[in-house]
């Protein structure tokens, strides 16, 4: 049976970023408050499954012309990275570095490379996610 | 274009309300991250993402003052010229631009570089009527408006 999508697709169009945006303040919340980059990626997915719903897979290929399965690559090599750069600096691996930095519109602001390791989990978390929702929904 | 906006403002209030921080810095950080998120679902929107047209009106507006000095600058040499050699005349200039707006500023960005002047627009808007102050060749002036002006207000309006 086919409907008209035209109020679910109208509303998940401002929904969505909120979903995503809230999905960006868990991420960076994760250090001090509950949050991080498990239910940050957790939740971004839940978006494009939204988007998913809303429209077809077609659709939401285009508009989001990504390869999950290289995304899932590109978040594995930003944690091995970030763990494996403190070899560098004779530390032993797995080793975080912080420092406080004063950004123009921010003001004192502390950078960790922990930020780093999370944007990897961020990453796999929607790779295996979209890539498990997309290869069950494209299968007859 | 104005939904895009709209939808980054709401998120940026949004990200104010999350964060519990009510100062101009944080409203950035949110319209910053609005902006990312935008920008990531582009395709999603039936119009282009709308900083390129914020971009294209930035273009406009450089092109229309290097013109009003390089155009002040000629006016200065033909003035300044002992000899009066000057060939005025009007001609007509076909448009393409089709919304009353477009006409308007284009209308306006070719009399405020001096040496030409509009004179009237046709009753169908197709057509403008310019006097220019000194013409070597008609068709070399008709292809310098629409080479310029025409098409930074058409990429602004596309």
């Amino acid at each position: 049976m086919k409907t008209n999508d035209l109020i679910l697709q109208t509303v998940s169009k401002v929904i969505l970023f909120l979903i995503v945006l809230f999905s960006l303040y868990m991420f960076f919340a994760g250090h001090y408050h509950p949050g991080g980059g498990f239910v940050g990626g957790l939740m971004t997915s839940g978006a494009i499954v939204l988007m998913l719903l809303a429209y077809d897979i077609k659709t939401v290929t285009t508009i989001l012309p990504v390869d999950y399965k290289k995304m899932i690559a590109v978040g594995l090599l930003f944690a091995a990275g970030t763990a494996a750069g403190g070899l560098l600096f004779g530390v032993p691996f797995l080793t975080h570095a912080f420092t406080y930095v004063d950004l123009p519109l921010l003001g004192k602001t502390s950078l960790h490379t922990a930020v780093l390791f999370d944007t990897g989990v961020y990453l796999v978390v929607i790779g295996v996610t979209m890539t498990i929702i997309q290869t069950i929904g494209e299968s007859e | 274009m104005a939904f895009q906006i709209l939808l980054n403002f709401f998120l940026a209030f949004v990200w104010m309300f999350l964060k519990s921080s009510y100062t101009p810095a944080s409203f950035f950080v949110g319209y910053f991250f609005g902006l990312l998120i935008i920008y990531v679902f582009r395709r999603f929107f039936d119009s282009r993402f709308y900083l390129v047209r914020v971009n294209a009106v930035a273009v406009l507006f450089l092109l229309f003052i290097k013109e009003l000095f390089l155009a002040n600058w000629s006016v200065l040499k033909l003035v300044l010229r002992p000899k009066l050699n000057i060939k005025p005349g009007i001609f007509a200039l076909p448009t393409e631009l089709k919304k009353d707006w477009e006409i308007t500023v284009l209308a306006n960005l070719i009399t405020l570089t001096p040496g030409t002047l509009v004179v009237d627009v046709s009753f169908d808007n197709k057509t403008l009527y310019i006097h220019a102050m000194d013409i070597e060749d008609i068709n070399e002036a008709v292809d310098s408006i629409k080479n310029s002006f025409e098409k930074a207000i058409m990429e602004v309006s596309r």
